[in-house]
């Protein structure tokens, strides 16, 4: 019924002639609309009419044309009836027929273009028009399609109790007075980020919060609807509670060539390449995505980091107390460097105030003490601190040792290594510049200080904004160059434009990984190595004249010492892939060099692995390891050794301690530990490790704790970035130690290093091949402590390979 | 279009307003309960009017509650198919445009709008424009509009407008 065409014929009972016709065949005509302007010809006086449409529908064929005197009852042009082309609540938005009604033709309509209006359909036919339209639009102005998710991309959002006087937090409720309360923080940047990218891109909210939620946020980030328009996909209008991709389809009838998605999560788009993986923003303490898909708590991704909220309200509250006496006062720093940093920009402005840090033991500065703790020489390394600050010291002498933290460890870590660089040049104000630094390359420090408005202002460090619209401006430039290449009528995919400017990123890298990837495991399936591939480095077995980078975990191991003596081969700790992966930019290598106490973090954070590789990836294919192991870190069932926890290791420790004490003396015993180590090290990346004996493993395991007690120390020596100001009397008395030492046990530098205190105070670590003198980092050890040390490595390690 | 017209509502109150105030009660309760809501008879309830009697009161017995039969004239709203009725545009888009009549919520296909009438997405407000740029229609303008089909429901009517015939379209002051 709906494919014949009805005829129309001359209704009138005079010829009337044809004037012009205002439709072509093929035109949708709804009710009224005017066909065609006629007069009639025997007419005194002669006056334009216009026939209008009495059904709505398409045109299908003309039978009548222009300037043509027509007869009555002579046919003038045939309709097809309404196909129903756009429905709107089930009603035809062509002819307003309600399509609920039986006696109505089924509609083809079953597009959702809008994102925000289900209801509204459209059918493929107009779908494909209308996306067709966008396109060409889209291209005229040179511009891209982007898709942004909110939660943790831009925004972060909890439902936790928060204090109200927080700047830059919404507090909103969604569902009238009496509903939960919402607070919601900007990532830092966000607004200008919408302001530069809003010229290269037409921005879409795609988000999994509900449609009150979305438009809600939107307000804030938009208020004058200049970035998103209406153009906010919300929960509520996804066909699929777990995808965001299904959606893709109907918003782009045309394909998704043109789009491109940041999003925090990859699976929502099913590893789309065309998706840009964020790195999550963290605000709020124990909460991660609030709007997660179903099955997920809203605690994943809760990294635990964040602002520590209630320390600071209580904080607040007492710096309220007191604030007769404290204008401006630091209600609280997170961080004891940074309290220095803030201290220092105070000096410098002159003002005198002298707020009192109260004994508010924050989780930051328990974290501390207890590293401080395992090294045992907080006070020493502590000084530049303590000379800017006493309130540090007596914040972390306050506090007790917690549980231990590794992501603590590991940003003071991090801390270490953006020091390193600057230690040579700046030494007077190092503190204050390592400060600086910290805080923009580690996001997760927070600064917070109290204006006078009674708000708080916190300052995090989070900076991915500035990196992600590089890599958006790069990809927009890189599809437009390509475009402009191409023969006209054609677009570039941007499904591989994206996986492409991903690859420039390290395009002529030639990598070597070291102790990167488990031995038993292939190359090609680890993560680091289709991190690396899709960022468009090359990644090699073995170092050569080539290679460019070695991506090491530890030092010591058989390649790290090959690639020392390359004078051009750059060594790194994986932080720097990561960073690579997260930035989309060849990271400086010196933030990342690889220190004595290497590196944790062998596998990447989850935002930086590659859409392109990940599909392949066996990501799920280790439970069954994961349960032997209590860490459930895949590299921990190589050995199962490994696995220990450290209380294990300690008795490990102690019980051959004892033994070993039993026969001091024993000096072949103690020989043959030193090649194993070194044997073992490279043993982990290289070779097979079943060939060594258990015996021995254990012993290599202690022998790991010290060395990495020793790291420990260097570490926080460094940490206190002005070693040479300060060291020298730590130098001078660990060397005066070191000498008695040396007269206790001369020929002994062995039989310290069992004893696990007093190797502390060792400045070198034994274990370290010969020819590793490049002061990587800290200070020089004694000239003949090394010289005996290399020694007798390598008689040890001639007899290792003499075996 | 909008009519004057007697209806009929009962109110369910509370033992707890038995008082002096009991009648004051009744209206008020029935000014809250009936403005505002939508039949597919009558439209849209705008406002009551008055009050003609309020009936004797029935108590259910085992509940307390007192049910009063109210007689009262209101205007209402009622949109018909072929009505012109002036709107306030509410959002504009490819497919084509919302727009308000107080309470009712209408759609406009870009197919019922004039051809001459191109959506420009990149301006801010989106909008309909001739080319001239002499009528331009975006979110907030006010339209008349023809009514070619209605939908009623419980939550309320939502019609279908066009704005292909004469004098339909951008109002100009």
């Amino acid at each position: 019924m709906a494919e014949d065409a009805v005829r129309v014929s001359q209704q009138q009972t005079k010829p009337v002639k044809i004037i012009k016709w205002k439709v072509r065949e093929g035109t949708t005509v709804p009710v009224g609309r005017v066909i065609l302007l006629y007069v009639f010809p025997d007419a005194e006086k002669v006056q334009q009419l216009k026939l209008k449409a009495s059904q709505a529908g398409i045109i299908h064929t003309i039978l009548a044309e222009e300037d043509r005197v027509v007869q009555p009852g002579e046919p003038l042009y045939t309709i097809k009836a309404c196909s129903h082309p756009t429905i709107m609540n089930d009603m035809c938005a062509e002819c307003g027929a309600d399509l609920r009604k039986d006696d109505f033709p089924k509609s083809t309509a079953s597009v959702p273009m809008i994102h925000a209006i289900p209801d509204l359909k459209v059918s493929e036919e107009q779908a494909q028009k209308l996306g067709q339209a966008d396109s060409d639009r889209l291209i005229k102005d040179r511009k891209l399609v982007l898709l942004v998710d909110l939660d943790q991309t831009l925004i972060h959002t909890t439902n936790d109790n928060i204090p109200p006087n927080i700047k830059d937090v919404y507090h909103f409720q969604l569902y009238g007075p009496k509903s939960p309360w919402y607070h919601t923080r900007l990532r830092p940047g966000t607004h200008k980020f919408l302001n530069s990218v809003c010229e290269l891109y037409e921005l879409h909210i795609c988000t999994f919060g509900t449609r009150h939620y979305a438009h809600m946020i939107a307000m804030f980030l938009d208020s004058d609807q200049k970035f998103f328009s209406n153009r906010i996909l919300s929960r509520d209008e996804c066909f699929d509670p777990t995808s965001k991709k299904a959606n893709l389809k109907a918003l782009f009838p045309c394909g998704d060539d043109m789009v491109c998605i940041i999003d925090d999560r990859e699976d929502v788009w099913s590893h789309a390449t065309n998706l840009i993986h964020v790195k999550p923003y963290h605000f709020f303490q124990h909460t991660g995505d609030i709007n997660a898909p179903p099955g997920l708590d809203k605690q994943e991704n809760d990294e635990k980091e964040g602002v520590d909220l209630t320390n600071i309200v209580k904080q607040s509250q007492k710096s309220n107390e007191s604030s007769s006496s404290i204008d401006n006062g630091e209600p609280k720093a997170k961080e004891s460097g940074e309290k220095n940093g803030s201290r220092d920009e105070k000096e410098g402005n002159g003002s005198h105030d002298q707020a009192v840090i109260k004994e508010s033991i924050t989780e930051e500065n328990e974290k501390n003490c207890k590293i401080e703790n395992d090294n045992q020489s907080i006070t020493n390394n502590q000084k530049p601190s303590d000379e800017t600050s006493e309130n540090v010291v007596d914040c972390i002498t306050n506090s007790n040792p917690s549980k231990e933290n590794k992501e603590t460890e590991l940003k003071r870590e991090s801390n270490t290594e953006d020091n390193v660089p600057h230690s040579e040049n700046c030494l007077k104000n190092d503190s204050n510049n390592g400060v600086l630094k910290n805080t923009s390359n580690s996001p997760e420090n927070k600064q917070n200080r109290q204006s006078n408005d009674g708000y708080i202002e916190i300052e995090d460090s989070d900076d991915y904004l500035i990196y992600l619209e590089d890599i958006l401006k790069r990809i927009h430039a890189v599809y437009y160059e390509l475009f402009d290449k191409m023969e006209s009528g054609k677009i570039p995919d941007l499904k591989k434009v994206i996986p492409y400017v991903k690859g420039q990123v390290l395009k002529g890298c030639k990598l070597v990984f070291s102790g990167l990837v488990p031995t038993h495991y292939k190359l090609e399936d680890s993560k680091a190595y289709q991190v690396a591939r899709s960022l468009g480095a090359e990644v090699q077995l073995e170092i050569d004249d080539e290679t460019s980078h070695l991506v090491a975990v530890r030092p010591g191991t058989a390649k790290v010492n090959a690639g020392r003596r390359k004078k051009n081969l750059k060594i790194v700790t994986p932080d720097w892939l990561w960073c690579c992966a997260e930035r989309w930019e060849q990271a400086d290598e010196r933030i990342f060099p690889l220190n004595a106490k290497g590196s944790k973090n062998r596998h990447p954070p989850p935002h930086c692995s590659s859409p392109e590789h990940v599909p392949t990836y066996p990501e799920h294919d280790t439970p069954a390891l994961r349960k032997r192991t209590p860490s459930g870190r895949f590299m921990d069932t190589i050995n199962p050794l490994m696995s220990f926890s450290r209380d294990d290791i300690a008795n490990m420790d102690k019980e051959v301690e004892d033994i070993l004490d039993d026969d001091t003396d024993d000096d072949t015993e103690e020989e043959g530990n030193v090649p194993i180590q070194a044997d073992n090290e490279d043993d982990q990346n290289d070779t097979d490790v079943e060939d060594v004996n258990l015996k021995h493993m254990v012993q290599t395991e202690i022998l790991d704790i010290y060395d990495k007690e020793d790291d420990d120390q260097r570490e926080t020596t460094k940490d206190s970035n002005s070693e040479e100001e300060n060291d020298v009397n730590d130098q001078h008395s660990s060397r005066k130690r070191r000498l008695e030492d040396d007269e206790n046990s001369q020929d002994l530098p062995s039989r310290r290093f069992r004893r696990g205190e007093d190797v502390d105070e060792l400045d070198v670590d034994p274990l370290q091949d010969p020819d590793d003198n490049d002061s990587d980092s800290f200070e020089a050890p004694d000239e003949e402590d090394d010289g005996e040390w290399n020694m007798m490595g390598a008689a040890l390690e001639r007899e290792f390979l003499s075996d | 279009m909008f009519y004057h017209i007697s209806l009929e509502h009962e109110i369910l109150l509370h033992p707890q307003y038995f008082g002096p105030q009991l009648l004051e009660k009744v209206k008020t309760k029935l000014y809250t309960e009936v403005e505002g809501t939508c039949t597919g008879k009558y439209g849209f309830v705008i406002a009551v009017t008055t009050i003609d009697s309020i009936g004797a009161g029935l108590i259910l017995p085992g509940q307390g509650f007192v049910v009063y039969p109210v007689k009262y004239k209101a205007i209402v709203f009622r949109p018909f198919k072929g009505e012109v009725l002036d709107a306030v545009v509410r959002q504009v888009n490819k497919v084509g445009m919302f727009a308000e009549i107080g309470p009712l919520s209408c759609f406009i296909s870009h197919h019922s709008i004039p051809a001459e009438m191109e959506f420009c997405p990149n301006v801010n407000p989106q909008c309909y424009k001739t080319k001239e740029e002499d009528i331009v229609i975006h979110a907030e303008g006010e339209i008349r509009l023809k009514i070619v089909g209605t939908r009623v429901d419980a939550s309320g009517i939502f019609a279908i407008g066009t704005l292909m015939d004469d004098f339909l379209g951008l109002i100009s002051n």
